[in-house]
């Protein structure tokens, strides 16, 4: 065989390989994506399940602190409801702050301070605070790798063909809800 | 000129991958100096010496997690026995989109923690009672940090595979010498070949110095993953001052972990062997100095 015929060959292996890279890496990409976002939900779904349990125990010592149980209550209830990434973001914004407040309804009671069941919530409720926090964040970084990939050379070309799309960013509405409640006493 | 954390990370991959580039052809180099020493028919000594070393290694590296383990006297600890250590490593795994590894303690009263597994799926970090004790959750979180960094890097591999060739030069120029030393060898014997002389020392000289270098290089490797393995720490946390303080705090502590083998003074974040007059070019890690400047940098970047 000629020399012409081996260069015809080397070419198209190389467009192969080029091809199934370029497309394979944009689909895991996608993927991690998603994957990242169910784990933001997983992380918020331990934080409301924590909920009932820590507006229980501060119920046991300031009963008629109904206002702020109440804030919390309902910011959990359209947590459960809500869809996508605003909705997600807007609902977890929303508790972060009905639970700042009911923290700092808790200041004011030492006896609640001191008792043994609110301890052990506190860890619990400062770890899933950070635990939230940090698959945030990931997802975002997941967020930029793909729209990054998507937008520069040669990935955009293979974008559509892989059904890639740009996605957004898992972004706190208010200001003041970027930082977690403080959980320290 | 200071750098954020990404740039750092492109930076060290690069570095990282010109040492093994290098060492690569101080490998091809010292192959050819003993076969033109030697005379074709030795050249068997170069198979031989691969397949030793590259069988010891790999195996090493496959199971280095359970190795590290009774080498250390490191025990696995699960949730029940350290809740808060736990929730503090299964954080970092989540910042850095990696399964979360094992965690074992280690009884000895210096500060100290390592990581290994031969990939994430594998992953085991270990941290001694001694750092557990000294450092508040912030540094500890940063020392995770770091550690999961050499996980999600595949460093066990890159120091395997840099280990794997610096031996395989080590051995190949130690068979040749005996060869030589015992008289074998055809090229001396041989007539009707062109002995250069002046090849002849060349093929000796690379011989001689192949495994000095390689012995640099893979200093030089194991340093450029510690820089990386800063930088990326600082990826998950987005917060340099808890590895910075670590840092300072290890500074100013002298004690040394008893388990001090050279064969695992690589892992530790603070290597056991660093203060024992080591000249700077074959440490393990870059002196603590320069790491903590490089993190006070990046808190200058991070927002």
């Amino acid at each position: 065989m000629n020399a012409a015929v081996w260069v015809v060959v080397g070419i198209a292996v190389l467009a192969a390989i080029i091809f199934f890279s370029q497309y394979n890496g944009l689909i895991r990409k996608k993927v991690a994506v998603d994957e990242a976002f169910a784990q933001i939900e997983v992380q918020l779904q331990r934080r409301n399940d924590l909920i009932p349990n820590l507006v229980e125990t501060v119920k046991g010592y300031a009963a008629h602190e109904s206002s702020t149980f109440e804030k919390v209550v309902q910011a959990r209830a359209a947590a459960t409801a809500a869809h996508g990434v605003a909705e997600v973001a807007a609902a977890d914004g929303a508790i972060t702050q009905a639970l700042r407040g009911l923290l700092a309804v808790a200041e004011n009671y030492p006896d609640l301070k001191a008792s043994a069941n609110f301890l052990s919530l506190q860890e619990e409720l400062s770890t899933t605070e950070n635990k939230v926090g940090f698959s945030r964040q990931y997802y975002n970084d997941s967020v930029r790798t793909l729209n990054t990939a998507i937008e520069v050379i040669p990935g955009r070309f293979f974008a559509g063909m892989a059904g890639a799309t740009k996605r957004d960013f898992y972004e706190v509405p208010d200001a003041e809800n970027r930082n977690a409640p403080q959980v320290k006493f | 000129m200071a750098l954020d954390f990404r740039a750092r990370q492109a930076a060290n991959q690069r570095k990282t991958i010109l040492l093994l580039a290098v060492m690569a052809c101080v490998m091809a180099a010292v192959v050819w100096a003993v076969a033109y020493y030697l005379g074709y028919t030795s050249i068997g000594v170069v198979p031989i010496a691969v397949f030793v070393v590259v069988g010891g290694s790999w195996w090493s590296y496959y199971a280095s997690d359970k190795l590290v383990l009774t080498m250390t006297g490191a025990r696995v600890v699960d949730e029940q026995q350290a809740p808060q250590l736990h929730n503090l490593v299964e954080e970092i795994a989540l910042a850095a989109g990696l399964p979360k590894p094992r965690i074992a303690i280690v009884e000895d009263t210096a500060p100290n923690a390592f990581a290994t597994g031969r990939d994430p799926a594998h992953g085991l970090i270990a941290y001694t009672t001694g750092i557990l004790q000294l450092m508040d959750r912030e540094e500890l979180q940063g020392v995770t940090a770091h550690e999961m960094s050499h996980i999600g890097n595949r460093d066990t591999l890159v120091a395997t595979v840099a280990a794997t060739t610096a031996g395989a030069i080590a051995l190949m120029t130690d068979l040749a010498m005996r060869i030589m030393w015992f008289g074998g060898g055809d090229r001396r014997r041989d007539n009707d070949n062109n002995n250069n002389p002046i090849m002849m020392i060349i093929a000796l000289v690379v011989m001689i110095l192949g495994p000095l270098a390689a012995l640099l290089l893979k200093s030089a490797v194991s340093r450029s993953r510690e820089s990386l393995a800063d930088a990326t720490g600082v990826s998950f946390t987005r917060n340099p001052a808890g590895l910075r303080r670590a840092l300072e705090n290890l500074e100013s502590n002298t004690t040394v972990v008893h388990s001090r083998s050279t064969a695992l003074a690589h892992l530790w974040i603070e290597s056991p062997l660093d203060n024992t007059g080591t000249n700077k070019l074959f440490m393990t890690h870059p002196p603590l100095k320069e790491r903590i400047a490089a993190l006070r940098q990046m808190e200058g970047e991070t927002v």
